[in-house]
């Protein structure tokens, strides 16, 4: 156990090690910089001072074993376009908003999804299931921006019941600034697309376990219904959900471009989509890794989960895929 | 005698039975075929051009007009023209990058996994560092560093698509070169090549397929949500995704310009996924969990 964590934290590293390469190479491949002129140009001797500042004249290979020699020291640098603070400064901050905004979602998926997940499962071919379906497939399917629209339309433009945007400054918040009116419209857009998958998994391997001998061997020796569902039913569908909560969590810990950019908020995808576009090299980086590093580690956690729940998986066993 | 033996149906014969008693499928495939129609007959469809400005019908909305029917936007340009042309723009993109990622991530991923060797471990570590970070966060930087426009969204798209095929393959072709019609065909004699197209890529081709027709609708959604975040197609193409994102700023007012571009890609998207899980049914009865 403790080898194969080993193995897969090096792995890891070989991952961000690449990942750095690639994005590296492919930031300097082209022409261009931060600091080309666009308004107005900069006297030549000017310019290459700014250059020699952030070490932009010296070859690529060298600028990136310099980054990399203070990467690992956790020091990302400053970012061109806001000399006065530092990348990971910039990171934490948009970051936590990021993280209010994607726990709150898991709650609200995880919580609904499974409840919806579970009722349906229980109910077979009633309404209620029928409903669950159909509104998964479509959680599922339309993109979360739509949704986030559609929600803006209904909730903030036609019954103007909340606010269109922002994240803690509608000023009407449950405590100090955290859980206010301007994070129900962001959330729920959110967590449309992750309750869907959850009440579907949940839905699927509930059916499948109560259908299995040992479920109607527990019926049969009378236990509580209670007791069958708690016991024999929902330690075995714990393993398909575990996969849903595995591949949907890293996802929503790195939040979401288009909610971030439909409902205005600060958050981390926000900022990449501003430093792609601005050729902020150090921000650039700096995002690229923590979310590779932020994927490889949650994966990590949900395949030991696995072993916690099923004994009978084995970790490091060679798989075909 | 020959009532008393079953009949005969090949494989195609049965998917397209399966295919046609699956209501959601054939839902899927009119929602289909009509934003094709659009897409390939916009020119003759739609009252005007895409990027014909009316300046002083600025902000109509739906019905103001008689020539009109759905309104203008922010410049002056036809509505309705606007979500018939943003079928082409949505149907030539997500189509290119499907049809490109197959044109790569085939021909890789059978290699690396019927030959394996040095080039599967290149292969597998490729996947493995492609899978380890959003591929929409790389498909930005892509079009970050070569500029905005429809080609380099097909390019773009096409790099990050391609693995899931090849991925998908590889996995295919492992499996079924264990398989005993593949070391019968070795026994008599067959050529490699021979095996890997005569024998295990027909097998694997439904699996494949679906993957490609799944696909359509994420490239789809990459599209238009590229376009609505600006860093999508140029003006003034028309795209359903860039109409949502400038919509943005009227939609208190003018909630049409939001509205319908935003049902255009829901239905769009829903029409493939309905036709894609129905192929699935159709080509994989073995696949019965519907998850």
């Amino acid at each position: 156990m403790l080898g194969y964590i080993c193995g897969r934290i090096l792995a890891l590293m070989m991952i961000l090690l690449a990942v750095s390469v690639i994005v590296f190479s492919l930031m300097h491949s082209v022409p261009g910089g931060p600091f080309d002129e666009r308004k107005g140009r900069l006297p030549p001797a000017a310019k290459a001072n700014i250059l020699k500042k952030y070490g932009l004249d010296q070859p690529v290979w060298k600028q990136y074993i310099n980054y990399m020699s203070h990467a690992v020291r956790f020091d990302f640098g400053i970012p061109y376009q806001r000399p006065h603070t530092t990348v990971a400064k910039l990171i934490s901050k948009s970051w936590a908003i990021t993280v209010q905004v994607g726990l709150t979602t898991i709650v609200v998926a995880f919580g609904f999804g499974i409840l919806a997940g579970v009722y349906a499962a229980y109910h077979q071919n009633s309404w209620i299931d029928t409903l669950v379906t159909f509104v998964s497939s479509l959680g599922v399917t339309v993109p979360n921006f739509v949704v986030a629209m559609w929600l803006i339309l209904v909730f903030a433009v036609s019954l103007n019941w909340l606010p269109m945007g922002g994240w803690g400054s509608s000023g009407q918040c449950l405590i100090d600034k955290y859980f206010c009116t301007d994070w129900i419209l962001p959330v729920v857009a959110y967590a449309i697309a992750p309750m869907a998958i959850v009440a579907r998994y949940t839905r699927a391997s509930i059916v499948e376990v109560m259908g299995e001998d040992y479920v109607r061997t527990a019926r049969a020796k009378g236990l509580s219904e209670v007791k069958v569902m708690r016991k024999h039913v929902f330690r075995n569908a714990q393993i398909p959900m575990v996969t849903a909560l595995g591949t949907e969590i890293p996802n929503l810990i790195t939040g979401s471009i288009f909610i971030e950019s439909t409902f205005r908020i600060n958050g981390l995808g926000k900022y990449f989509v501003t430093s792609t576009l601005n050729r902020d090299y150090p921000m650039i980086m700096a995002t690229f890794l923590l979310i590779a590093f932020l994927w490889g580690i949650l994966y990590l956690l949900t395949d030991i989960a696995y072993t916690m729940i099923d004994p009978r998986v084995r970790l490091g066993a060679k798989s075909l895929s | 005698m020959s009532n008393s033996t079953p009949t005969r149906r090949s494989f195609l014969k049965d998917a397209i039975r399966r295919f046609s008693q699956n209501r959601l499928a054939l839902l899927g495939l009119f929602l289909v075929g009509f934003i094709l129609f659009l897409a390939v007959f916009a020119d003759l469809l739609s009252p005007f051009a895409y990027d014909r400005v009316y300046f002083d019908r600025v902000l109509l909305m739906p019905f103001d007009h008689p020539e009109h029917p759905l309104g203008t936007d922010e410049v002056g340009r036809d509505y309705l023209s606007r979500l018939i042309y943003g079928a082409r723009t949505s149907m030539m993109v997500s189509l290119s990058v499907q049809l490109i990622a197959l044109a790569i991530g085939l021909p890789i991923g059978a290699l690396a996994g019927y030959f394996g060797g040095a080039f599967d471990f290149v292969i597998s570590r490729i996947i493995d560092i492609m899978t380890a970070f959003p591929a929409l966060l790389f498909t930005i930087l892509i079009i970050s560093v070569l500029g905005g426009g429809m080609l380099t969204i097909i390019v773009a798209l096409s790099i990050t698509s391609w693995i899931v095929i090849a991925r998908i393959t590889r996995a295919q072709i492992l499996t079924l070169r264990e398989q005993e019609y593949c070391t019968a065909a070795r026994g008599i004699g067959a050529s490699e090549w021979r095996i890997l197209f005569r024998h295990l890529l027909p097998n694997a081709m439904s699996p494949i397929l679906i993957a490609v027709s799944l696909g359509i609708p994420t490239a789809i959604f990459a599209e238009a949500g590229l376009s609505f975040l600006g860093l999508g197609v140029n003006d003034p193409i028309a795209s359903w995704g860039k109409m949502v994102g400038a919509s943005n700023a009227y939609v208190r007012v003018y909630w049409h310009l939001a509205l319908l571009p935003t049902l255009a890609i829901a239905l769009t998207m829903l029409g493939f996924s309905f036709l894609g899980d129905g192929l699935r049914d159709a080509l994989d009865p073995k696949q019965k969990i519907r998850v």
